[in-house]
């Protein structure tokens, strides 16, 4: 036995003993960290006093009031399911045509369109964001909600593919060669035997494209003009000029929405396909 | 396919796109090509075919025999859509930033020289490149831990999984939001230190704050390249690495995490890059004191209005984000392989 093994030796036995004991503390510290904040958030909409008073004096439904009486937070959201669901809709049909592509042809380009509908990911937001104003808005001149849905089809493509992209590949090829030698067209096996066995895919590459549009601040932020807001840049006003404790019920909001459509996600695919890489 | 009949074929669409489905027709665009003719005449017997059917079974045999045609029908509009809206846009930033004050302004390399003498400038780029390395180890650390903990000591491996990423698909901001109600003096945090008798720490907008913030929203991230690592790692090894008398940590250090750098390395890229050019944590959490890079372009855009300045800095972190991605790749990061290699 070396001199260091002789050191090592003890932390290698306490770790042989306790190994499990440890992975669950582990497991427990950080799922906590991850989870009170949400808990937190939560709670603190039903707070009387709202945001400056812990712990509060009695719950109340009052904040939840004040929102849906509140027209500018209202208004917020219906602004951003006008640009959340057409920019679902044209992710969706892109994302399933890379992954098409992508699976089933070889053609020159091929590995560029992957790495291009990677890359959104990759690239600083800030940096992607800023990009996009300068030349939407300032070289193109496109109307804002034009500017925006594009934006947002941009950042959701990438994980859109990811998800659906392997669904495409684990599915069985020789189904289709069988429905084409029984006569079908390329489309009617597309339509009739593709579509059905990729589309729990598609749909949970499409429910996660709808949360991330939902969320998406930092494209919105700098390619929407002085327009009405989406509801995290309101948000993100609310925080920097003037907090009301309605802003916990609005995030009760986001988490419900997140919670729904990540849930219905998983429950179509694999779990570990959600937001990989 | 030759040229004669190709045009065959577009003359058979054309006619063909008018609502009439003509079989003779359509054997006339490929008359020699036995398999296809049958594929016709099973469409046609089918009888169901209603005239958007008809039409597009009309595109489809037309495709059919144009595989290039077929492939750019299908791979053309994201491309295009990729290149025209994401691609170009980073080149008209470049363009962009060698302008004087404002687009269309003459061509100038002062928003760089500007940029790259100024101490000011210098110290918030090196105050954010610390930063982001401290973020990316403490998250590595945690979320490597915490794979690690699920992968090897856990049967529930899907609902925790689960519990982990569903944070990350709440909003960014209500995210730092939750932390602002934790950190700041009287918030939670120091109401709970309160009760047990200590000393409030009143962290908000101190680099602890930021810290905190970033490791919260990046955690979700980095577990999932480290989690995949680890589910693909042949739990053989570790025994054979038992088996000759290893330790534990012996073992981790030998096998497992060699055996997992792949991992390593894309969750620390997926980590360190978007931290870098982050403006919301810093703005939140940090106040006035602990200003970003990212920061800085916000303001140039937002506040400022002087955008080649802006897309000057952006390009800068683009410079430095793209050496770390080649630095990656080149130690073995997976970022950019077929869909299929990490599953």
């Amino acid at each position: 036995m070396s001199a260091i093994d002789r050191v090592t030796a003890p932390f290698e036995r306490f770790t042989q003993t306790h190994a499990s004991r440890m992975a669950s503390a582990v497991i427990v510290a950080v799922l906590a960290f991850l989870w009170l904040p949400i808990g937190v958030l939560v709670f603190m909409s039903f707070a009387d006093g709202g945001v400056l008073s812990f712990p509060p004096d009695q719950l109340t439904l009052r904040w939840y009031r004040v929102f849906l009486s509140n027209d500018a937070a209202l208004d917020a959201i219906v602004t951003t399911l006008t640009i959340s669901i057409p920019a679902t809709g044209i992710t969706v049909a892109l994302a399933t045509m890379i992954a098409y592509a992508v699976d089933r042809y070889v053609f020159p380009g091929r590995s560029w369109l992957q790495l291009l509908a990677t890359l959104p990911i990759i690239v600083p937001l800030v940096v992607t964001g800023i990009a996009m104003v300068l030349f939407f808005n300032g070289t193109l001149g496109l109307p804002d909600y034009v500017s925006v849905v594009i934006a947002h089809v941009i950042r959701t493509i990438p994980f859109a593919t990811l998800v659906i992209l392997p669904t495409f590949m684990s599915f069985d090829r020789g189904l289709e060669e069988a429905s084409k030698d029984l006569g079908a067209d390329e489309f009617e096996t597309f339509r009739q035997v593709t579509l059905p066995n990729v589309f729990p895919g598609v749909v949970a590459g499409g429910l996660l494209a709808f949360t991330l549009s939902f969320n998406e601040f930092v494209y919105t932020y700098f390619v929407k003009g002085s327009g009405d807001p989406t509801l995290p840049v309101y948000i993100w006003n609310q925080i920097r000029y003037n907090v009301t404790p309605e802003v916990n019920v609005i995030s009760v909001v986001f988490l419900a929405v997140a919670v729904s459509m990540v849930l219905a996600a998983v429950s179509l695919t694999r779990v570990d396909l959600i937001a990989r890489r | 396919m030759t040229e004669s009949s190709r045009s065959d074929g577009e003359n058979a669409a054309e006619s063909e796109s008018g609502g009439t489905v003509d079989a003779t027709d359509r054997e006339m665009a490929a008359p020699d090509d036995g398999v296809a003719t049958t594929d016709r005449e099973v469409a046609t017997d089918g009888g169901t075919a209603s005239g958007i059917d008809a039409r597009v079974s009309d595109l489809t045999a037309f495709l059919r025999d144009r595989p290039r045609l077929r492939t750019l029908s299908i791979a053309g509009p994201p491309y295009g859509i990729l290149v025209f809206f994401f691609a170009i846009p980073l080149l008209a930033m470049l363009v962009v930033s060698f302008q004087a004050d404002q687009i269309g302004g003459a061509w100038t390399l002062r928003n760089y020289t500007d940029f790259l003498t100024s101490e000011t400038y210098l110290t918030v780029v090196w105050r954010t490149f610390l930063l982001s390395v401290q973020v990316t180890a403490i998250v590595a650390a945690v979320g490597y831990a915490l794979a690690y903990s699920i992968v090897r000591f856990s049967r529930r491996t899907t609902l925790l999984l689960l519990l982990v990423i569903l944070p990350f698909w709440t909003s960014y901001i209500i995210r730092m939001y939750a932390w602002i109600n934790i950190l700041q003096s009287d918030g939670v945090l120091d109401s709970i230190l309160n009760l047990v008798g200590l000393p409030a720490l009143s962290l908000l907008y101190t680099e602890t704050a930021v810290l905190i913030g970033f490791t919260y929203v990046w955690l979700p991230l980095a577990v999932l390249p480290f989690y995949a690592s680890l589910t693909n790692l042949d739990a053989d090894l570790i025994e054979a690495s038992k088996d000759l008398g290893a330790g534990p940590i012996r073992t981790f250090l030998s096998v497992t995490l060699p055996m997992t750098i792949n991992g390593v390395i894309t969750g620390v890229v997926l980590v360190f890059i978007p931290t870098f050019g982050s403006f919301i944590t810093p703005r939140l959490l940090g106040g006035t004191n602990n200003v970003m890079i990212g920061m800085v372009i916000e303001n140039q855009f937002k506040s400022a209005f002087n955008w080649p300045f802006g897309a000057a800095i952006g390009m800068v972190i683009s410079v430095v984000v793209v050496a770390l991605l080649v630095l990656a790749t080149r130690l073995g990061g997976g970022l950019f392989g077929t869909g299929g290699e990490t599953s």
